[in-house]
């Protein structure tokens, strides 16, 4: 085996196993950006019927939609400021939680939302029909 | 229902106080309420499957899951910046201009300054070598910090600005730069330097061809037969760039060849010029009612001063050679099929 084989062949792992974490980070961080407004949607939609945090972290586990705690709990807390949701701290098993729900407003904004995504939705399967 | 042990309780109010520690007083308390419910209510399941309370190990791993303190901390606070994704391109760009013109310089003056400067040098190490370059580096560091530290407070004041009056989102696309080829020479340039090398030169052929380019009753210049080749090394020069700019006018893009023959005119150039500042270019300098020790010595004071711009001298001519490379480089590496397009699209 020459030196260069030797170098070829490191060259070729090192670029292949940083290739694939490129690609991996690549997929990971599209990914998380088509989340994000899902996850949005998704919430405001579990929250027309009242919920507390971890509650509704079960309820989007059980319908496929996972969440970790550091991305709910900073969403709901940002939506309740933006007027969408509203919240109340209230007792329930001997232990005080805080419970969500859609505001008047949040109703609005979730059904101009849902017009939205039906309409992306279409314009998606068209586009993949088509290719 | 069965609950964990005081010791994992303890361990579970330790995460919950490092993590309240990063957080705004002002919402404090209820973050850490409302995160401390849900650490209970994960920990109460997992008890409900397991059927016993969760020992240390378990609820450590619970706690390794969610995360370090303060990176828990940090998804409640909103989203800071010194300098913001608007700002920062222009900041990247302006922190290379001051490394490139200003920190790169600097050293590289001070590299030129010691190796040929001995006036310089043996100033500067006279308590040894190893001072200089410590006492150097030092006043570096101290210059890179302000400097960059400088243009980071004024983009970090921009960026307050900008976040308030949305500045940067009123400007005009007509106001834009025109789209610009590198390797692309600009008409105007070309005709430019073949008027400047060709007066240059006439000019040069009137005044300079003599050893006495200056002979008057109150002053008379005298320089040494050394100035000869000088005097034709310009010449040659002058025409030789004349003709590289005719065919820089005709043909307004840069080739291999004629950036190589740019790079070799320049180089030939500065070695020209480092070597006429060491030459003791003047013999003599005066009036004639100056005595003679007198003008000697006003021509040695000349010569000498002349000799201490060569660290200058050189550096400037290194400079320039690296832009030149750099076209060369630029122009070899340019793809072809582009090269095309752009050549058709100029003539």
């Amino acid at each position: 085996m020459t030196s260069d084989t030797v170098y070829h062949t490191v060259y070729v792992t090192y670029y292949m196993s940083n290739g694939k974490d490129a690609n991996v980070e690549v997929f990971e961080n599209l990914k998380l950006e088509l989340r994000r407004g899902c996850l949005t949607l998704a919430v405001l939609t579990q929250l027309r019927a009242e919920r507390y945090g971890y509650t509704l972290r079960k309820a989007l586990a059980d319908d496929g939609l996972e969440i970790d705690e550091g991305t709910l709990y900073p969403l709901l807390r940002r939506h309740e400021t933006q007027g969408l949701l509203v919240s109340q701290w209230r007792e329930e098993d001997k232990r005080n939680k805080r419970f969500y729900r859609l505001s008047a407003q949040g109703e609005r904004t979730l059904e101009q939302l849902l017009a939205e995504w039906q309409r992306i939705n279409a314009s998606l399967s068209k586009i993949l029909q088509e290719a | 229902m069965k609950t964990t042990n005081r010791n994992s309780m303890e361990l579970l109010d330790r995460y919950l106080q490092a993590v309240g520690f990063w957080l705004p007083k002002a919402q404090q308390q209820d973050i850490i309420a409302e995160l401390s419910e849900d650490l209970r209510s994960q920990i109460e399941e997992k008890e409900a499957g397991l059927g016993r309370s969760l020992n240390e190990t378990e609820l450590d791993a619970i706690l390794k899951q969610r995360g370090r303190p303060v990176l828990v901390a940090n998804r409640y606070l909103p989203q800071r910046s010194l300098i913001g994704p608007v700002l920062f391109p222009i900041y990247l760009f302006v922190v290379k201009l001051v490394a490139s013109f200003y920190l790169l310089p600097w050293i590289l003056v001070w590299i030129g300054l010691m190796s040929f400067s001995s006036s310089y040098r043996a100033e500067h190490t006279s308590a040894g070598w190893l001072n200089a370059i410590g006492s150097a580096w030092s006043a570096w560091w101290l210059i890179a910090l302000f400097a960059l530290g400088g243009v980071t407070l004024v983009f970090a004041i921009l960026e307050q600005v900008q976040t308030k009056s949305r500045f940067l989102e009123d400007w005009n696309p007509r106001k834009l730069p025109p789209a610009r080829n590198p390797n692309q020479i600009a008409r105007s340039g070309s005709v430019i330097e073949v008027v400047v090398n060709l007066m240059f030169g006439i000019w040069w052929i009137d005044v300079m061809s003599t050893l006495v380019p200056l002979s008057r009753p109150e002053i008379r210049i005298v320089l040494s037969p050394v100035w000869r080749y000088f005097f034709w090394g310009f010449l040659v020069l002058a025409l030789i760039n004349a003709v590289l700019a005719a065919a820089n006018l005709a043909r307004p893009y840069w080739t291999v060849l004629r950036a190589g023959f740019r790079l070799a005119t320049n180089v030939t150039a500065s070695a020209l010029f480092c070597w006429m500042a060491k030459a003791s270019l003047l013999a003599e300098i005066g009036g004639a009612n100056i005595p003679l020790a007198r003008r000697l010595d006003i021509t040695n004071a000349i010569n000498l001063g002349v000799a201490k711009v060569f660290p200058v001298v050189l550096a400037t001519g290194v400079v320039i050679a690296v832009i030149d490379v750099r076209r060369i480089l630029r122009v070899r590496n340019a793809a072809p099929a582009q090269f095309k397009a752009v050549s058709a699209a100029v003539v």
